[in-house]
C-alpha cells in the first residue's frame, strides 16, 4: 500500500448556468501574456457540441491517452522508440485552427477615424499576427447552441446514440444542452507526465498537482498530444508548454482556486482524496464498463485506522488526513456515488468528477402551450430529451448503469424534499423511491445541504500545504539559525 | 591573495612543459633517417634510376647541379623559381608546369643528408627507390574490361585505396548518374599525360595535395595500374562528348525521387493529424449542397 494525498474536484453540472465566469477568472490571472491567448486552462463547452479544441473527444484523430496493448498500458501518441522518430516533428498536435485564433477589435479606430457618412467600427484584429480576421471559430463557438448542425453534430459521444435518437435531438422541442466545464483534471495516471522526452512534467507528492518545470521544458510538446483532455498547451511566444496549475499558489495559501472562488452557480467542490499508488497500474488496465467503479476503488477511505497507519507511514501530515476526513469530494465519489470521471475510457485516471446533470423533460407541443410528456411530478429519465446513453458515453465509459443511479438518487432526493418543503407528493411514495435509489433519508439531506445549502467552507475544504516540510527536501531551513542572518557576500575586515 | 598564488602555482609548472614539447617535436625530426624521410616526402614524384615520374629521377643529380644549388632548393624550391634561376625554369617546363613543394620539416642538416643519400643510392646497380616497374607488354581487351572495373569499383584496389570513380569521371559513363565530381574528368587524362608512359608513372606515385596522402598510404599495384592505363587510352580514343541528355536525364531522375520519397513520406505518415475543424466545417457544408 503506496498512500498519497491528491486535491480533488467536483463539478455539479446540475447547477452549471454556463456564465463562463470561471474562464475569464482564470484568463485574467493566468494566460493573459504574449503566447498565451488562444489557451482556455478553464474553458466551458456547451453538450453536445464538439467543445474545445474541436472534436477533443475524438481519439481516432488526437491519439491522447492510454491504450491497452498486449495487456500493458501504452500511450497512444508515442513511446520510447516512437518519440525519436518524431522528435522534430511531433504529430498528431492540433492547429491553431483547431482552438481557434484569438482575436481583439481594433478599438482606436472608434475614436481615429476619419469624418464620414458612416459610424466607425472596430473591426476584428488576430491576437497573433495583429492583422484583420474573418472570425470563424472561437473557443466556444456555438455556446448555446446544441441544434447547431455543425458543431453540435459533430460531437463525438453522439457516436453511442442511434440514427432515430440522433435525429430526435434535433427536433425543435427536444432541443437539449448542458454545459460542461473543463480544467486540468490533475490526474492520477497523467498521460503528459509519461510522454515528455524531457521529464519538465510532474506531479506535485504532496497535493497531486501535475505541473510543467518551465526550466526543463523544451517544447518538444509531446503532453499536449499525449493528453486526452487537451488540457496542454504550447505557448508559441516562449516555446515551452503550459497548462492549469490548479492555482497552486492560491491553494497553498488556503485559498480555492480562481476559477473554483469565482464560480456563479457555485457547483466546484475541492478537497482532498487519499489513494493507493500501488494499484495504479492494475486499475488503469481495467476493462471499459469496470473503470469507474475501479477508480473508485482506487480511493481509499480516511477514516480507516489502517489507511491512516499507511498514510503517516508516507509523510501524509495528520492534519491532511483529517482534510481528507471532510473532504466534500470524497462524499460525492465514494460515499454517495454521485461524481462519475469524465471519459475515464481514456485510463488517465482523472480526478476531477462530475455530478451528470438532471436534464429536462420531455415536452410537446399541442398547437398552444407546450406539455409535460410525463406522468409523474418528475418525468421518468429514460424519457429525458437527451439520451442517457449520450451522458453514459460521457461519463461512464459507455456504462449506462453507472449514470442511471446517480439520476435515479438525484431524482429521489429531489422527490423527498418536494414531499417535505411542499408536500404535494407523499412521503411514502418519496421514501421508497430513497430505497431504489440506494439512499437513505439522511444521506438525502446530507446531498441536499451539500448540494444547495453549501457554504464555501462546506464548498472548499483545503488542506495545509506545509510548504516547509516540502522546502526540506530541497534546504535545510535550519541552515542559518544561530549564524549572522543574511550573512555577508563578502568578509568583513573588523570584528573577530 | 588566493587568486595570485594559484596562477604562480601554475607557472611553476609551464616552463619545464613548454621544453619537453619542443624536445618532443626536435627529436621526432631528428629520429627520421633520411631513407624514411625521403619515402616520404620524395619518392611520389622522384625515382632514383627509375625514370622521371611528375619530378625528374634523381640518379646522378649531384653531377647535374651543385650540392649548394640543391640544398638551396631543397630548403625553398618557390624562392628559388621566384628569383628566375634558369636550370629551376627549365625543370619546371619539363614537369609540366607543376611546382616542387617544400618538404615539410626539412633543415640544413636533413638537406645534406638526402643528398648523400642520394649519391649512394645512385651508385647501386638498382636502387631501393626505383620505383615501380611496370611492364611493356602491349595492351589487350582484357586489360581495358578489367581497368573499367577497378575504375568503377567492380573490382577493388588491392592495397585498400578507394576506386576512381568515388571522385572521378569520364564521359562513356555519363547516362544518368556518371562518376564523382570532386576530381577532375579523366577523360583524356591518357592524352593529357602524354601517353603510356607519363600515365604509368603518374599512377604509379600520383602527386598533389589529394592524391599524395590517399595513395603514399594505399599506392596502386603495379598490376593496377597497366589495366588502368588500357582503360584511359580506350576513353581518350574515344573521347565520347558528354551526352546533352546527360543533365536532363539527371535532373528528371532527381524529380522522380523527390516525388516518390515524397510519397513514401505521405504513405508511412498517413494517419497524421490533418487539423479536425476546417475538414469537419467543410464536410458538414458538402452535406447541405448535396
Amino acid at each position: 500500500m503506496d498512500i498519497r494525498s491528491q486535491v480533488s474536484m467536483v463539478f455539479h453540472l446540475d447547477k452549471c448556468i454556463g456564465c463562463h465566469t470561471c474562464s475569464i477568472a482564470c484568463k485574467n490571472i493566468w494566460t493573459d501574456r504574449k503566447g498565451t491567448e488562444y489557451m482556455w486552462w478553464n474553458n466551458v463547452e456547451t453538450k453536445p457540441g464538439t467543445g474545445y479544441p474541436t472534436k477533443w473527444e475524438d481519439q481516432d484523430k488526437y491519439q491522447g491517452g492510454w491504450e491497452k496493448r498486449n495487456g500493458k498500458l501504452g500511450l497512444r501518441s508515442t513511446g520510447k522508440g516512437r518519440v525519436v522518430f518524431n522528435l522534430f516533428h511531433n504529430p498528431h498536435q492540433p492547429g491553431l485552427d483547431d482552438y481557434y485564433e484569438p482575436w481583439t477589435y481594433k478599438y482606436e479606430d472608434l475614436f481615429n477615424a476619419p469624418e464620414g457618412d458612416d459610424q466607425p467600427t472596430a473591426r476584428p484584429i488576430s491576437m497573433v499576427t495583429g492583422k484583420h480576421i474573418d472570425i470563424e471559430a472561437g473557443p466556444n463557438w456555438d455556446d448555446d447552441l446544441s441544434g447547431s448542425p455543425v458543431y453540435a453534430e459533430n460531437d463525438p459521444n453522439l457516436s453511442a446514440l442511434t440514427p432515430e435518437q440522433r435525429a430526435q435531438l434535433s427536433a425543435i422541442e427536444r432541443l437539449v444542452f448542458f454545459y460542461f466545464p473543463r480544467i486540468c483534471n490533475h490526474c492520477l495516471n497523467p498521460a503528459c507526465v509519461a510522454s515528455c522526452p524531457s521529464g519538465a512534467l510532474y506531479k506535485r507528492g504532496e497535493d497531486g498537482v501535475v505541473l510543467i518545470d518551465q526550466k526543463r521544458c523544451r517544447g518538444w510538446r509531446s503532453c499536449i498530444a499525449a493528453c486526452p483532455y487537451k488540457k496542454s498547451y504550447y505557448n508559441w511566444s516562449t516555446g515551452k508548454s503550459e497548462k492549469c496549475i490548479l492555482c497552486f499558489p492560491r491553494i497553498e495559501t488556503g485559498q480555492a482556486p480562481a476559477c473554483f472562488h469565482s464560480c456563479v452557480g457555485r457547483i466546484r467542490y475541492l478537497g482532498v482524496l487519499l489513494y493507493d499508488a500501488d494499484r495504479i497500474d492494475e486499475i488503469a488496465g481495467r476493462p471499459d464498463n469496470e473503470l469507474v467503479d475501479a477508480h473508485r476503488e482506487l480511493i481509499v477511505d480516511p477514516n480507516d485506522p489502517a489507511i491512516i497507519k499507511a498514510a503517516r507511514e508516507n509523510g501524509i501530515q495528520d492534519d491532511v488526513i483529517r482534510s481528507a476526513q471532510k473532504s466534500p469530494v470524497y462524499k460525492f465519489v465514494k460515499e454517495w456515488k454521485i461524481a462519475l470521471p469524465p471519459h475515464i475510457e481514456f485510463r488517465t485516471l482523472p480526478m476531477l468528477f462530475y455530478v451528470p446533470p438532471m436534464l429536462p423533460v420531455m415536452s410537446s407541443f399541442d398547437g398552444k402551450t407546450v406539455k409535460n410528456m410525463s406522468e409523474g411530478l418528475f418525468p421518468d429519465f429514460d424519457k429525458a430529451r437527451a439520451p442517457i446513453e449520450y451522458l453514459g458515453k460521457l461519463f461512464g465509459a459507455g456504462n449506462n448503469s453507472k449514470v442511471r443511479y446517480v439520476l435515479k438518487k438525484q431524482m429521489a432526493i429531489r422527490t423527498y424534499r418536494r414531499a417535505v418543503t411542499v408536500g404535494d407528493v407523499e412521503m411514502e411514495h418519496a421514501e421508497h423511491m430513497l430505497r431504489e435509489a440506494d439512499c437513505t433519508v439522511e444521506e438525502a439531506e446530507a446531498i441536499y445541504k451539500l448540494t444547495s445549502l453549501c457554504t464555501f467552507e462546506d464548498r472548499f475544504v483545503i488542506p495545509p500545504a506545509h510548504r516547509e516540510e516540502a522546502i526540506e527536501m530541497v534546504a535545510d531551513p535550519l541552515e542559518y539559525k544561530q549564524s549572522v542572518g543574511f550573512g555577508f557576500k563578502e568578509e568583513v575586515k573588523r570584528g573577530l | 591573495m588566493v587568486l595570485t598564488k594559484s596562477v604562480s602555482g601554475c607557472r611553476c609548472f609551464r616552463l619545464p612543459l613548454f621544453l619537453l614539447l619542443i624536445s618532443f617535436t626536435y627529436s621526432q625530426s631528428l629520429a627520421q633517417t633520411p631513407a624514411e624521410f625521403f619515402k616520404k616526402n620524395c619518392a611520389s614524384c622522384h625515382t632514383i634510376g627509375g625514370g622521371r615520374l611528375t619530378g625528374p629521377d634523381l640518379k646522378d643529380v649531384s653531377k647535374r647541379q651543385s650540392r649548394d644549388w640543391l640544398v638551396k632548393w631543397l630548403l625553398d624550391p618557390e624562392g628559388v623559381l621566384k628569383s628566375g634561376d634558369p636550370y629551376a625554369v627549365k625543370m619546371q617546363k619539363e614537369s609540366r608546369g607543376a611546382v616542387m613543394t617544400r618538404a615539410p620539416g626539412i633543415t640544413g642538416e636533413m638537406a645534406n643528408a638526402l643528398l648523400d643519400l642520394i649519391a649512394a643510392e645512385s651508385k647501386l646497380e638498382k636502387s631501393q627507390f626505383a620505383g615501380l616497374q611496370i611492364s611493356n607488354r602491349p595492351l589487350l581487351p582484357e586489360d581495358i574490361d578489367e581497368g573499367r572495373a577497378l575504375f568503377m569499383g567492380g573490382k577493388p584496389l588491392k592495397n585498400g585505396a578507394p576506386a576512381c570513380i568515388s571522385c572521378h569521371t569520364v564521359n562513356s559513363m555519363e547516362s544518368i548518374f556518371g562518376g564523382g565530381r570532386l576530381g577532375p574528368n579523366l577523360t583524356r587524362a591518357y592524352a593529357r599525360l602524354q601517353g603510356r608512359k607519363g600515365l604509368s608513372s603518374w599512377l604509379s606515385a600520383p602527386p598533389g595535395l589529394t592524391m599524395t596522402p590517399i595513395f603514399s598510404k594505399y599506392p596502386l599495384d603495379a598490376e593496377e595500374i597497366l589495366p588502368l592505363v588500357a582503360f584511359l587510352k580506350k576513353e581518350t580514343e574515344m573521347d565520347k562528348p558528354v551526352q546533352s541528355t546527360a543533365m536532363i536525364n539527371f535532373l528528371l531522375f532527381g524529380l522522380g525521387g523527390a516525388v516518390l520519397l515524397l510519397v513514401l513520406f505521405d504513405l508511412i505518415w498517413n494517419k497524421r493529424f490533418r487539423g479536425v475543424r476546417k475538414a469537419m466545417i467543410e464536410k458538414t457544408y458538402e452535406g447541405f449542397n448535396s
